[in-house]
């Protein structure tokens, strides 16, 4: 893992060879496979994992922080699958340019690889909220005496792409201890009172299957057991995904409930669903404060406030 | 989370719950984040668990054939319910040894036959000690 951003040496290949390729932000944009060819020269890998790579990047619900601005169908939060390699396009995104910078020395650190986390790629170091983390190192840098527990507040609790906010042991966790965050969709019953309405679905939870294991919980159980059914079944009648990618990007799902059942019954039931919540397993390395101070300190001697503005700055630019 | 041990005991399955499920139900202060089922051998039961999962499965079409499932290790299986591992090779190697000991607990009408506690222990130690 690189020191200066926190990247991968996949991640740091996808991000150079994008700016090889003159695939610049503001640029032109260059078919994903030129790119993927390009990482191959420089690093030997495989396409098919630094695809993978590529698109994680690029994919707003995957990293806080997206490092590459994709042109194409890069996928979605349901189970569409991106197009190949030959159909996509990509470029650096402005917050790339920055850490690719960061990376090549000619800008001071910037701290991505803390604040992306990862989590998405199977790993258990969970994502931070951007500006939470910023705030951190600057406090620390201007007080190195500020408290563990002033720094841990002041980055907040990890906050995955989507928005979601883990919950659970949260002081475990920034000690350093392994931690099982739940991340819930919010479920509430529509203002007639007729349907409950799942929506704003988990990180690394597909829309699609949500809609799918909600339908399937629906689903007759085997005879003999009413008492079963009562409890395990959800007494739900329709279901009808109203997911519009363009207002609800982390889905939308209506759920009207069987004849006579109240919707706060289903509403307290859905919370159960596989999917309508999800457990991510956390853990950070080293205590969440010795991590911000160390970082901090490892590159005091760099202007840390100019990168890390950039970084800032960056964050609310599009592409 | 155990209520999908629940419905495949329901269907007349012969099975029982050993890991993170069977402590938590025994009142281990354990994290349960799926339901670990011992299957008891035997084409008959295999048939059940395949036709209960079937109902029950996310995606019921990348259910394993049953002519697979005679051999596999484990079968894990989405649900609504959260994942069912059916640990299919471990009822062929202890099924008796485990349903000696293990004891019916209810969960709604159902009845759920759960392994001992020293057992469920036992078994998640060989587990981790193999790296599974």
């Amino acid at each position: 893992m690189s020191e200066r951003s926190g990247l991968g040496a996949v991640e740091i290949a996808v991000l150079t060879a994008l700016d090889s390729l003159g695939a610049q932000p503001g640029h032109g944009y260059v078919k994903s496979a030129r790119v993927l060819a390009a990482v191959e020269d420089a690093i030997g890998l495989m396409p098919g994992y630094a695809y993978q790579v590529l698109l994680d990047l690029a994919q707003w619900w995957t990293v806080p922080v997206t490092l590459v601005s994709g042109q194409g169908n890069f996928g979605s939060r349901g189970n569409d699958p991106p197009a190949g390699e030959r159909y996509t396009e990509a470029r650096l995104s402005t917050a790339g340019a920055v850490v690719l910078a960061a990376e090549r020395g000619a800008t001071a650190p910037v701290p991505v690889g803390l604040i992306n986390g990862n989590t998405y790629a199977g790993g258990r170091r969970p994502p931070l909220r951007p500006a939470g983390l910023i705030a951190a190192i600057r406090e620390v840098s201007r007080r190195p005496n500020v408290t563990d527990e002033d720094l841990v507040v002041i980055a907040g609790p990890p906050v995955f792409a989507t928005g979601h906010v883990g919950i659970g042991d949260l002081a475990a966790l920034a000690a350093g201890r392994e931690t099982d965050l739940r991340l819930e969709a919010d479920v509430t019953v529509s203002a007639d009172g007729r349907e409950v309405i799942v929506e704003h679905i988990p990180a690394g939870v597909s829309i699609d299957d949500v809609a799918i294991n909600i339908a399937s919980r629906a689903r007759r159980l085997p005879a003999g057991h009413p008492g079963l059914a009562q409890v395990a079944r959800l007494p739900i009648a329709d279901l009808r995904d109203l997911t519009d990618r363009s207002r609800h990007r982390n889905g939308r799902i209506a759920c009207t409930p069987d004849r006579g059942t109240p919707p706060e019954e289903v509403r307290m039931r859905l919370m159960e669903v596989d999917g309508v919540y999800t457990i991510v397993r956390a853990m950070f390395p080293r205590p969440l404060a010795a991590m911000i101070r160390d970082w901090a300190a490892a590159h005091a001697a760099e202007d840390l406030p100019a990168s890390l503005t950039a970084l800032e700055q960056a964050l609310t630019t599009t592409g | 989370m155990l209520w999908g041990a629940a419905i495949v005991a329901a269907s007349g399955t012969s099975c029982l719950l050993v890991g993170s499920g069977a402590l938590w139900l025994r009142g281990e202060p354990v994290v349960v984040h799926d339901a670990d089922l011992v299957i008891e051998p035997g084409e008959p039961n295999l048939r059940r668990l395949r036709a209960v999962l079937e109902s029950m499965a996310t995606r019921p079409g990348s259910l394993p054939a049953m002519w697979r499932m005679a051999s596999m290790d484990v079968a894990t299986v989405a649900t609504s319910y959260g994942k069912i591992d059916c640990l299919l090779e471990r009822g062929r190697l202890d099924w008796r040894r485990l349903r000696e000991s293990a004891t019916v607990l209810a969960m709604a009408d159902a009845g759920v036959l759960v392994a001992a506690t020293a057992d469920t222990w036992d078994l998640r130690r060989r587990f981790k000690e193999r790296g599974e």
